[in-house]
């Protein structure tokens, strides 16, 4: 059934992390029916695993939903939800675009927090309609009148009508649903152009190839036409278009201000780029939809497999990975210290992690991963510039004309009473100061340019710990500074471990050489033997601290009682071997190889 | 002869005079008057028959641990141990008995009733030979008890044996103990060191920070100092913490450290049994007024059962090794592969090859072997290897 743009509404919900965003997103499915409780899952719009664990959205999803409103009209409700991390804020910024209003859920126990301020500027910088939804009022902490100030005082939205609800009873659900028919407008499209579609999601299927999910802006897309998508300029025969609602459905076109998937038997996630237009190959749109860019990795890491033998399993596992991620690059890299692995690109700390954890739970692979770095413009006295992301791989300061770094401009938004702290981090972490501005007589956003590679190590941690879970903070990038920036190593045993070298700022470079031999001395665990850290700086060592030789390590007792037990214990004792690297003799944890991130400059 | 297994019997006697603290065995503290010497007998044979089928089985050895056996009464005492021998279809020449004693419960006149009840070898619980330390470590006895208790033992009985510890606070030698264990005759000693256990007196102290004991550096000098001292006279270091004269070796403890199957009667007693590739490991009920009860009204074994769990081949490859490598003969991969019906080494051939190439680990013919030099590390080198 197709339905004319007037009765289209096309919205998203966004909140800050355990707001309640997807709770509200399931109970919507259920008053709309879309689903029976046999089908209901807890958060069902979350479709991976690791999702649901870390309560957070990855990937970006439409379901469309029908809806007869109170006056009797039947309207279509496409619900999109957007992924709700900082790492991935140019795939938010595309499923906002895809959507003409958003509810900003708002928890009606705590009030505005961080990311609400975010979300909530994202949303505007879309034209989104913003509607203010009050929820979990089914909790006795609730206290509306005060959160609805907040959201006027401080976000700077006017509340004229209050909507509250209950995610987990569904108590004033409907009422919202009433509101997004009322208040969200009508998808507008031009209906002299030729079809443009918004591909705001991608994700591989091994069946179908990489399958998309798009809003139409203008004209229509149809199964078995021929499609082009603008920024690759490859052509394609939509095999198959579809909707969800929420589970997937065919159908044979979509129109203006529809919301759905298509497959192309489009090789991978890399040809279907999120924010790329979509357009008829043959009499097609020359003017793509704005927004579209390129997204390019920003943070760098080595991952190595614990157990050479698994450097294959880790190769097949990253392909597969890479299928479904097109902004998650690796290529081979050989470590004197970890072997052969993998020197993989990252939007961003979360989304290192999220591969990380699904390399290991997806396909039960043991890793090392060594400490995120950025990438250095290194110029060279020969006039040439290289880029280097991977410490180890600095040329001799004898070569080296200049370093250059990658700086953020970082906003923080930030309660008053904070500002000092705030400020204090940002500028041990060498930062710039831009500006200190009063949102409200009580908010402020702190301005800095800081450099990523301070931003990677610990920053959010102590930021969050520094305004106790207040702060907000937005950045991008804001170029290159040059610096003076040297290599930092670490000597174990009197061996360089190359995996173990940093990049760090010349004047703070003696003092995070010795607290990192310190910190290193707590985690390498005893041997056998004695085992000697060293810091060094070139050829000049500044730190050494020692391991003392593991003296006694066997149990007193094993007989037929307490066997079992006994077992037990050496299989917890392997265990924490698995997470060791055999760097010549010693045995290395993971955790040394991070902990250039928990040392303080 | 159809095939022959050979089995030891394990009873366990759950009741002591005091619980001492450093100790996470099943053991329930009563008065000497309160323990119910014949119904724990008739309640051990009881359990004997629910066990079942013993044939094709070879009794290799009893052994009474505890608590306190010596507690005991020694008629009740030999009426479970005619009942086990009598269970069996066959009997290893020689059948070693050993019950475990406590220095203040075993008078010579109870050391002469076990011996003419059947036991012929006595595990005493000497521990220290330093009043200062027996009382750190909560016993009831002192110098002088341990050494009569000694010396009572060797008139009745063919073997004694002593267990001794180390590492307690300030402790810093023990060559004293030894030789003046050693001067009483005794053939065997065991010598462990302190090891704090969660869930004991010791193990909550020590998590309040309240507890001192010996550094790790004096704990492996003094394990070092007891292997030389040993060897002086004779003795082998031949398990982590066992000493013995050459055939005076713990017969019974062998039979765990190889593998064997073991049958175990009694509160909180653990019996294991092959069956196949596979082996059935179970626990009886903890305590000694509920295994009574338990037993009382069992219609199989496995009601006097609290916890069971199936060892499959990798368990007991694990296991073989675990117990294997705390011994100078170390593990016979052959006797394993036999018994298992694979090879033992299979998915650890990187990590056998590192510990050999390291000398943690040497092969001699068809065994594996961790020299003494590395025993100070073993747990390290076993789990390596899991």
């Amino acid at each position: 059934m197709s339905y004319p743009l007037e009765r289209i509404r096309n919205f998203c919900i966004i909140a800050h992390i355990d707001h309640g965003k997807s709770t509200l997103a399931d109970r919507i499915l259920d008053v709309t029916g879309a689903i029976t409780k046999r089908e209901q899952k807890d958060q069902l719009l979350d479709r991976m695993e690791l999702e649901q664990e870390r309560g957070i959205t990855i990937k970006a999803q439409g379901v469309r939903l029908p809806y007869t409103a109170d006056d009797g009209t039947e309207y279509q409700l496409n619900l999109i939800d957007t992924p709700g991390h900082v790492d991935f804020s140019y795939e938010v910024s595309r499923s906002l675009a895809a959507c003409d209003g958003a509810l900003l859920v708002v928890d009606a126990t705590q009030g505005v927090e961080a990311q609400t301020l975010a979300n909530v500027y994202l949303a505007l910088e879309n034209d989104l309609e913003i509607i203010p939804v009050f929820n979990k009022i089914d909790l006795p902490s609730a206290d509306v009148d005060r959160v609805k100030r907040e959201v006027e005082e401080v976000v700077g939205l006017e509340v004229d009508e209050v909507l509250a609800c209950s995610g987990k009873t569904g108590a004033g659900v409907r009422e919202v649903l009433e509101t997004v028919v009322k208040r969200v407008p009508p998808p507008v499209t031009d209906p002299e152009s030729a079809l443009r579609a918004l591909l705001f999601d991608s994700w591989y299927d091994p069946y179908r190839g990489a399958m998309s999910m798009i809003r139409v802006v203008d004209g229509t897309i149809e199964k078995g036409g021929r499609v082009k998508m603008m920024a690759t300029g490859a052509t394609y025969e939509v095999t198959e278009l579809g909707v969800y609602d929420p589970f997937p459905k065919t159908v044979d076109h979509l129109g203006p201000g529809e919301v759905g998937f298509f497959a192309a038997s489009i090789k991978s996630v890399e040809d279907a780029k999120v924010g790329d237009t979509i357009t008829l190959a043959k009499h097609g749109a020359t003017e793509p939809l704005a927004g579209f860019k390129e997204v390019k990795p920003m943070v760098f890491c080595g991952i190595f497999p614990t157990d050479s033998d698994q450097y294959t399993e880790l190769r097949d596992a990253l392909d597969k990975l890479n299928l479904n991620d097109a902004a998650f690059f690796f290529e081979p890299e050989t470590s004197e210290a970890l072997g052969f692995g993998f020197r993989c690109g990252f939007l961003g700390l979360l989304h290192m992690e999220i591969i990380q954890e699904r390399l290991e739970r997806e396909y039960n692979l043991d890793l090392i991963t060594t400490a995120p770095s950025v990438v250095y413009h290194v110029h060279l006295q020969d006039g040439s510039m290289v880029e280097v992301e991977n410490p180890s791989s600095l040329p001799d300061a004898g070569q080296i004309a200049h370093i250059e770094e990658p700086y953020f401009d970082v906003s923080i938004h930030v309660p008053a009473e904070f500002v000092g702290p705030v400020i204090k981090l940002c500028q041990d972490r060498r930062g710039i100061q831009k500006q200190i501005q009063y949102a409200s007589e009580d908010r402020v956003i702190v301005t800095y340019e800081l450099p990523l590679a301070e931003v990677l190590y610990d920053f959010f941690d102590k930021l969050k710990s520094a305004t106790k879970g207040y702060a907000s903070m937005d950045y991008e990038l804001a170029g290159y500074k040059p610096n003076k920036l040297v290599r930092l190593d670490l000597l174990i045993n009197g061996d360089r471990v190359d995996a173990l070298s940093a990049i760090v700022h010349k004047d703070n470079s003696y003092y995070i050489g010795r607290a990192l031999a310190q910190k290193l001395k707590k985690i390498v665990p005893q041997q056998q033997f004695e085992v000697a850290i060293q810091a060094a700086i070139g050829s000049k060592i500044i730190a050494r601290e020692t391991v003392r030789a593991l003296r006694k390590d066997v149990t007193a007792k094993c007989y037929g009682g307490d066997i079992s037990r006994k077992r037990k214990l050496l299989q917890k004792q392997k265990e924490g071997k698995k997470r060791m690297k055999a760097v010549g003799r010693v045995e290395i944890p993971q955790a040394a190889f991070h902990a250039i991130l928990k040392v303080d400059g | 002869m159809p095939h022959v297994l050979d089995t030891s019997v394990y009873v366990h006697f759950p009741w002591c005079a005091k619980k001492c603290p450093y100790c996470d065995f099943a053991t329930r503290k009563r008065p000497a008057e309160a323990i119910p010497h014949e119904a724990y007998a008739d309640a051990l044979l009881r359990e004997l028959v629910l066990r079942g089928d013993l044939r094709g089985r070879r009794l290799v050895s009893v052994f009474f641990g505890g608590g306190t056996p010596s507690l005991w009464a020694a008629e009740a005492l030999g009426r479970v141990l005619a009942g086990i021998r009598g269970a069996f279809e066959h009997e290893a020449p020689e059948l070693e008995v050993t019950a475990e004693c406590n220095p203040q419960s075993l008078t010579a006149e109870k050391a002469r009733g076990f011996a003419a009840a059947g036991v012929n070898r006595l595990s005493v619980g000497v521990q220290s030979l330093r009043d200062d330390q027996l009382r750190f470590l909560g016993r009831l006895h002192d110098r002088e008890g341990a050494l009569r208790a000694l010396s009572d033992a060797a008139a009745a009985v063919p073997r004694v044996s002593a267990d001794l510890m180390f590492g307690m606070p300030k402790q810093h030698a023990m060559d004293a103990e030894i030789e003046a264990v050693l001067a009483t005759g005794v053939e065997h000693v065991s010598a462990y060191s302190l090891t704090i256990e969660p869930g004991t007196q010791f193990g909550e102290l020590s998590r309040l920070g309240r507890l001192e004991v010996a550094p790790d550096d004096d704990v492996a000098r003094m394990f070092q100092a007891a292997e030389a001292r040993f060897a002086e006279d004779g003795f082998a270091h031949y398990e982590v913490s066992n000493y013995a004269r050459a055939g005076a070796e713990a017969r019974h403890n062998q039979h765990y450290w190889r593998g064997g199957d073991y049958l175990a009667l009694g509160a909180a007693a653990v019996g294991c049994l092959g069956e196949g590739a596979a082996a059935r490991r179970y626990r009886n009920v903890k305590d000694g007024d509920a295994y009574l009860e338990a037993v009382g009204g069992a219609a199989s074994a496995a009601d006097v059962e609290g916890w069971r769990e199936t060892l499959g081949p990798e368990e007991r490859i694990q296991e073989a090794l675990m117990l294997g490598l705390r011994t100078t003969e170390g593990v016979d991969l052959g006797a394993l592969e036999a018994r298992l019906g694979c090879d033992p080494l299979t998915g650890r051939e990187a990590a056998v090859e590192r510990a050999l190439a390291t000398g943690e680990l040497v092969r001699e013919g068809g065994r594996l072997i961790a020299p003494r030099a590395q025993w100070l590390h073993l747990d390290g080198i076993t789990a390596r290897l899991f």
